[in-house]
């Protein structure tokens, strides 16, 4: 297939499918709260109504640099599509892309000079100061299989078997790393409803529809690398049902755990980076 | 050991003399992403901070002042082009070398802002960051006098890891953390995220986390795991 085309058609795919599974998680979420919740198909209609709703920019706000940064989370986004599904590129190359969307996610509230996009700004430097070393179970990933190409893991998988059962560690590292990205979270705290919508609070009209539209991708890309990286060779209905059953399973952590403070927050994932990174270590060099 | 298992496919070199920058698809884009952010800083202007006024209905305006601005944003678009540098550069040496310039912008962006608690911040940070340029040049210095190169590319090509390369990377380790204010230095730095300056603030973290990224990429070349 064209590349042009391919990588069209995977950002596609990865917006419908992050959009229709964050509607799947709220319905969920809704049903074990015994409320009847939004159709599944309502955070996508969201993501698109904004595309024709008036954009306005508040008179505070750093131009262009608020225009662009909401702009430039989509273009990341894009970018790991093209470096995941697309090419198969590099792992690494993957980590600079979540350390770029993690800068764009503190800067696109610092830059409105609203007071609770600031406060999510300073929540969003916390839990970069978290998630970081949670990344670091990609350099468990490359202790066992002597690559961080997404390709050459796939491979390495066919061969040795998933690597689930290997570094089941590293897995649980990268499963709270999914986990702290879903929306209402216990780890959620840069978009915390004590801050409106965090980074995303004085976002309107087109701007908000991009932001909407990037963690649509964001939540399918993080899916995708974990089935891929950690489950090995799989068709589509073999995504499509690892990535629905992640979802679900996350919607139940979210309807039953409240928001924890940033402090706990912080504390509960470094727990579980340490956890991940030491265990796992010490099971490479037992096995 | 091969780099391309690293950053993908080895895309070419640029030999500049002394100094090598090689090209893989991981510092392509970490250098492009660098230097689209400096560009943005460089033309941007800074947000106005609205606070509730304490004891009344009234907001307070906080701005960045015309003199603060500009002595900002140039250290700012120097720090965004010394991490552009660190993205691309095959040199160890020249790696550190632009981390320290780096936490030296860091510095003066930080205490370019009047206001006490700021200058605390940048005070502490600045006392970490002279005191972490010692094991971060000094762990540059070993992996030349025990692998007889600076060159990543050279250092690649070894087939073993001594003890003293791997001392030296922990020296890299802890100059590194200390120059960009990651933990267990990060406190030191966060007084700032209070100033306006939206722009500036984003060339801090910028520069930390792409500089931690590329290490994480050098250090695995240098202590060859298998």
């Amino acid at each position: 297939m064209n590349l042009m085309a391919n990588i069209l058609l995977n950002v596609l795919i990865a917006f419908l499918i992050g959009s229709l599974l964050f509607g799947l998680q709220r319905k969920v979420m809704a049903r074990i709260q015994t409320r009847p919740g939004p159709p599944i198909i309502q955070h996508l209609l969201h993501t698109l109504k904004f595309f024709i709703k008036e954009s306005s920019f508040p008179y505070t706000a750093a131009m262009p640099f608020y225009i662009a940064i909401a702009s430039m989370l989509c273009a990341i986004w894009v970018s790991a599509v093209i470096v995941g599904p697309v090419i198969e590129g590099s792992l690494l190359l993957f980590f600079g892309i979540y350390a770029l969307q993690k800068i764009v996610e503190h800067n696109a509230g610092s830059s409105s000079g609203s007071p609770y996009g600031k406060l999510s700004c300073v929540r969003a430097v916390f839990s970069a100061a978290a998630e970081v070393p949670l990344f670091a179970v990609l350099v468990i990933i490359y202790l066992q299989t002597q690559t961080m190409v997404i390709s050459d893991i796939i491979n390495y998988q066919a061969v040795n078997g998933p690597l689930i059962f290997t570094i089941p560690l590293a897995a649980l590292m990268f499963f709270v790393l999914i986990l702290s990205k879903s929306p209402y979270s216990p780890f959620a705290i840069t978009k915390g409803k004590d801050i409106v919508s965090g980074y995303e609070t004085e976002h309107f009209g087109v701007l908000r529809g991009y932001l909407m539209i990037s963690e649509s991708i964001a939540w399918y890309m993080l899916l995708w690398v974990f089935l891929t990286v950690f489950i090995g060779p799989l068709g589509i209905l073999g995504y499509l049902v690892g990535m629905v059953a992640i979802s679900v399973l996350i919607a139940f952590i979210n309807s039953i755990t409240p928001l924890l403070n940033p402090n706990h927050s912080i504390m509960v994932q470094i727990t579980f980076a340490f956890i991940g990174i030491v265990g796992s270590l010490v099971l490479m060099l037992v096995m | 050991m091969d780099i391309a298992t690293l950053g993908g496919q080895l895309l070419g070199q640029i030999p500049l003399g002394d100094i090598v920058l090689y090209l893989t698809p991981f510092n392509l884009f970490m250098f492009a992403g660098a230097l689209i952010f400096t560009t943005l800083i460089a033309i941007s202007r800074t947000e106005t901070q609205v606070e509730a006024e304490f004891g009344s209905l009234n907001d307070n305006e906080v701005k960045v002042g015309l003199k603060e601005f500009k002595i900002r944003r140039f250290l700012a678009v120097v720090c965004g082009l010394a991490t552009a540098g660190a993205m691309i550069t095959g040199d160890v040496f020249n790696f550190t070398l632009l981390v320290a310039l780096i936490g030296i912008v860091n510095i003066g962006i930080v205490s370019a802002v009047k206001q006490i608690d700021v200058l605390n911040a940048a005070f502490q940070y600045g006392l970490i960051a002279m005191i972490a340029s010692l094991p971060l040049f000094g762990g540059a210095a070993i992996i030349l006098a025990s692998t007889g190169t600076l060159s990543i590319l050279e250092i690649a090509q070894l087939s073993f890891t001594t003890p003293m390369m791997f001392f030296a990377s922990v020296l890299l380790i802890l100059g590194i953390a200390g120059e960009t204010g990651i933990a267990p230095f990060y406190a030191t730095k966060a007084e700032m995220f209070r100033t306006p300056g939206s722009p500036f603030i984003l060339i801090i973290h910028l520069s930390s986390l792409l500089v931690i990224v590329r290490a994480i990429e050098i250090l695995l070349i240098i202590n060859k795991p298998f």
